[in-house]
């Protein structure tokens, strides 16, 4: 935590003691609100009416009553939302000392809705109880997972981020399950998850106003209290003051403020960093201004956004929502932000860490080997039919194996390229939570397909894939290109790589809203099937994965002293920069490779390196080989189950890997 | 949620539609046709498609997603042997296989995968929904062609004879309706409906039976688009039908905000519940949409 004062202060000082940026800032978005809602409000209704309309509406007269009820309770929503998420930002960023933290950014966001499409699709009777509760099940839930996640490293900012991102995208792989079951209900899902603020009576103001406001005066009688947390713990503590309960206390109000905004209008990306990030740049330095500037900013900021939108699309257009709008807007602003963050430097923990380190590592690596070897058999020969489970031979082995091979070499080409993939970050970055999903290159070849998907009406496969790749490198351009100003420092990169995602992600999810029928396709490909993997597509990965994977022994040397950091491989003469990019180059080819088999969305790249090394596989060659085959068995245990488990339906078998790999994965990272 | 306003006339209404059962009589001749010679066996991968083929008396061997058809189609009643191939956009290959069918029935939307379906039978592929707009003219062809391909002629003339009569025949009872303009619509969730207008089915049945559709902006490929509830205000003497089933989350109940309780035809309680009819559908689907359609209207008054 030694950094953690540093980044307070130093970063974002400034002289003077009014924040005078923020509320310039502030001025200017609501000049730009107020201005675009009047022409808004104007494009409804005559402005002798306005009066009317607001006070004692005419039910005759449509105009009056959509002003009345739906027009001003959507602006005093975009204000008490925007206000209650710049809030929660103040705090989380206060609470855990990290100029990062955010609904989003911490996995709360995404725990909240989870909760809630869970209950709205299995248990509705649930959300009689409110749907308060179910809210913030998910986001507490979520947090303790992030937390849990990122303990080992002392809540440091850059591990919290990355925690966060991992829960987001776990909750995404279980939402993205019950859509593929459940996809008649596709649409009116996605427009509610994806931010609308949308009202059609002042019902969810009313509901809002109470929740918020207590929790806005909880927070508001903590900043005493609350504003001893930035200081170091033992400062504090010689205060007599109970850090942990103050702490705890000001999470339980973030997190309760994010819930009642989900639970309300759904996801709204990005408000809470933005608001409370420029709060702090605009000059508001103390805690006190923080608290008052964040939620003035949010507010301003998602009221203009949603004025905007509605300029836009017309009055109460849904169609184009809000919250995916923000978080359009709020990537880039992270990516700016980014060289304007000062978050210490991580230690290379990988090196210093004592890791339990296996005698025989031979014996081990075979007895892996063996068990994928057995897994291929069974994966190969063994499935149900329309006459239940058989074990495929003679006449009817050949058209069964036909259908399988091709998805099970597929699979298994894509698990060992992720596996590499991941342990060539996790070793370069020197952080157990990086891998190729981090780095963005698997939402940019996710996005290449969706532009192919809905500019053409059936854009065929070889189409589909090229576009794939085209968006998996230029993403890779994007991330190097923003990672060279920080000569390839590995936190740098990942950020960067965290706010192309969320980019990517408010895309998908703005294209899916629209309720296109295309819309179930894409789904499809973003969790990971293999079903469409034909022969030659599968010879093709296997050979790449080949070609790339012979490759590997010559970063072996980069790669067991990567893990030493930049001074240590300096003394040794090792051209720092071009042996970092030469690896992220070959993180990003097979990434795009394994992606477009396995969709942007597994946790293979994450887990597998890991896998090897707790198992006691320590130098780069035995861990470069351990995790190989961890990944191809976990992918083609994946792909088996997801083909097996619900037959004749399937699971596409990157949300298996997900499903199953994401526990194994927080047991892996909690154990140390 | 508490039943609604409208939801209480809702109640009301059926029990009356039950007692105008006679209505359903003149529809008794379009009855599935009798099977006879060994059909190909035939799996169908688009509902459309497939409750066409059972009208002509035709079992397909199976079907996707099996377990929606009582959700979403109702009828024709789907045979019991009808089996299921898992997902629309991802039937389950090696079960496919192991049917051993003769043709494999699909729309343009699955050409992405036919390469794979043609491994296992010859694909056959009929479009409805196509970029000439009009889904019923289609789907008169769509059953020449399902009835040449099955060697039922006869019972294919028949169908689109049938249909076309029972549409005839609800032209005339609804003549009395016909001024007043009508949206049909599916909710989405409590605040988004799906209306469906240009290069739909069901405008095409509006407009053989001489119904106004109330929603004349545009519409997107498959003949609908999402709009929210206020964006069907345009019309101050439109009716409005909603189909069946109302989305997850909704407890089968309506909406019962303000600005709901506002439009036009809530105040005039000119609300009609649809049972389900497959929006997306063929022939079987046009008629079944003007029979429910004129039901509910009848009944409401």
């Amino acid at each position: 935590m030694a950094q953690s004062r540093s980044f307070l202060g130093a970063a974002f000082s400034r002289a003077g003691g009014r924040p005078l940026g923020a509320l310039l800032l502030c001025a200017a978005l609501t000049t730009f609100g107020l201005a675009a809602s009047l022409a808004n409000l104007a494009a409804q209704l005559p402005p002798s009416l306005w009066l009317n309309a607001l006070a004692t509406p005419n039910i005759d007269d449509m105009r009056q009553v959509l002003v009345h009820y739906a027009f001003l309770p959507r602006s005093v929503v975009s204000l008490l939302c925007g206000a209650a998420l710049g809030l929660a930002g103040a705090v989380l960023q206060q609470v855990l000392r990290n100029p990062l933290a955010s609904p989003e950014t911490v996995g709360v966001s995404a725990g909240a809705y989870l909760a809630l499409a869970l209950a709205t699709l299995t248990v509705p009777s649930l959300l009689a109880f409110g749907r308060e509760w179910v809210a913030l099940a998910g986001a507490f839930a979520a947090l303790a997972a992030v937390l849990a996640l990122s303990w080992h490293k002392g809540l440091s900012p850059l591990s919290v981020v990355l925690a966060g991102l991992v829960v987001s995208l776990y909750a995404g792989a279980i939402g993205a399950t019950l859509v593929v079951l459940k996809h008649e209900w596709l649409a009116g899902l996605f427009i509610w998850g994806a931010g609308s603020l949308g009202q059609q009576d002042w019902v969810t103001t009313l509901w809002l106003l109470p929740r918020l406001g207590a929790a806005a005066l909880a927070i508001g009688l903590m900043t005493r209290p609350l504003t001893l947390l930035g200081l170091e713990d033992e400062g504090a503590r010689s205060l007599g003051v109970p850090l942990g309960i103050y702490r705890s206390a000001g999470l339980g109000m973030a997190v309760a403020l994010i819930a009642f905004v989900v639970a309300a209008v759904g996801v709204i990306g990005f408000v809470g960093l933005a608001a409370a990030a420029l709060a702090r740049i605009g000059g508001a330095r103390r805690l006190g201004q923080r608290l008052v500037m964040a939620p003035l900013l949010g507010s301003a900021m998602l009221w203009a956004a949603d004025q905007a939108a509605q300029l836009a699309t017309g009055p109460q257009g849904d169609l184009l929502p809000t919250g995916a709008i923000t978080a359009l807007l709020g990537a880039p602003l992270l990516l700016w932000l980014l060289p304007r963050l000062s978050l210490g430097t991580e230690l290379p923990l990988l090196a210093a860490e004592r890791l339990p380190r296996i005698r025989r590592p031979g014996i081990l690596l075979a007895a892996i080997g063996l068990a994928l070897l057995l897994l291929l058999v069974f994966a190969l020969f063994c499935g149900p039919g329309p006459d239940g489970w058989s074990f495929a031979v003679g006449d009817q082995l050949q058209p069964l194996l036909s259908w399988r091979w091709p998805r099970v070499l597929a699979a298994l080409s894509a698990g060992a390229m992720l596996a590499l993939a991941g342990l060539m970050m996790q070793r370069l970055t020197g952080n157990p939570m990086a891998s190729p999903e981090v780095l963005g290159i698997s939402a940019g070849a996710a996005l290449g397909m969706v532009v192919a998907m809905f500019s053409t009406v059936d854009p065929s496969r070889p189409a589909q894939t090229a576009a794939a790749a085209i968006g998996a490198f230029a993403t890779l351009l994007a991330v190097l290109a923003i990672g060279r100003r920080a000569a390839y420092a590995p936190e740098r990169l990942l950020l960067a790589g965290v706010s192309l995602t969320a980019l990517f992600d408010a895309l998908i999810l703005l294209l899916t809203a629209t309720g296109d029928p295309r819309a179930m396709l894409l789904i499809n490909w973003l969790t990971g099937s293999t079903y469409g993997v034909d022969q030659g597509s599968a010879v093709l990965t296997a050979s790449i994965a080949l070609c790339l994977l012979l490759t590997a022994p010559l970063f072996v040397r980069w790669l067991d002293m990567l893990p030493l950091g930049t001074p240590a491989l300096r003394s040794l003469g090792v051209d720092v920069a071009s042996a970092r990019l030469l690896v992220l180059l070959m993180v990003a080819v097979l990434t795009a490779a394994s992606t477009l088999i396995v969709g942007p969305l597994t946790f293979i790249g994450l887990m597998a390196p890991h896998l090897a090394r707790c198992l006691g596989l320590v130098r780069a060659l035995q861990q470069a080989i351990g995790a190989l085959l961890a990944g191809a068995l976990i992918m083609v245990l994946a792909d088996w189950i997801g083909r097996t488990l619900i037959f004749p339906r399937q699971i596409p078998a990157g949300l298996v890997a997900t499903l199953i790999g994401g526990p194994v994965l927080m047991a892996l990272l909690r154990r140390r | 949620m508490p039943v609604t306003r409208s939801g209480t006339t809702e109640r009301g209404r059926i029990t009356r539609r039950a007692a105008l059962g006679l209505f359903a009589l003149p529809f008794s001749s379009i009855q599935p046709a009798a099977a006879t010679s060994r059909p190909p066996r035939i799996v169908c991968l688009d509902d459309g498609l497939a409750e066409t083929l059972l009208m002509l008396g035709v079992r397909p061997a199976a079907i996707a997603d099996r377990k929606v058809w009582q959700e979403w189609v109702v009828e024709p009643a789907l045979p019991p042997e009808v089996a299921d191939v898992g997902t629309l956009l991802e039937p389950n290959l090696e079960f496919l296989q192991q049917l051993k069918p003769d043709i494999i029935l699909g729309t343009p939307y699955l050409d992405g995968i036919k390469p794979l379906l043609e491994r296992v039978a010859p694909v056959t592929t009929i479009g409805i929904y196509t970029d000439n707009g009009h889904p019923y003219r289609n789907a008169v062809e769509a059953t020449r062609k399902l009835a040449g391909l099955v060697g039922r002629q006869a019972e294919g003339e028949a169908l689109i004879e049938a249909t076309e009569t029972s549409l005839a025949k609800v032209g005339q009872e609804l003549a009395p309706f016909a001024a007043r303009p009508l949206y049909v619509v599916s909710f989405m969730d409590s605040r988004n409906v799906r209306v469906y207008g240009r290069m739909s089915l069901f405008q095409d049945v509006f407009d053989r039976i001489g119904i106004r559709n109330a929603w004349t902006a545009g519409t997107n490929y498959w003949g609908f688009s999402t709009v929210g509830i206020d964006g069907l205000a345009t019309a101050d003497d439109a009716r409005l039908a909603y189909l069946e089933p109302l989305p997850a989350g909704a407890g089968g109940t309506l909406t019962e905000s303000s600005v709901w309780n506002a439009m036009p035809f809530v105040r005039n309680r000119s609300i009609m519940r649809l049972p389900p009819v497959l929006m997306f559908g063929a022939l079987p689907a046009a008629a079944r949409f003007a029979r429910v359609l004129a039901e509910a209207m009848t009944a409401h008054g």
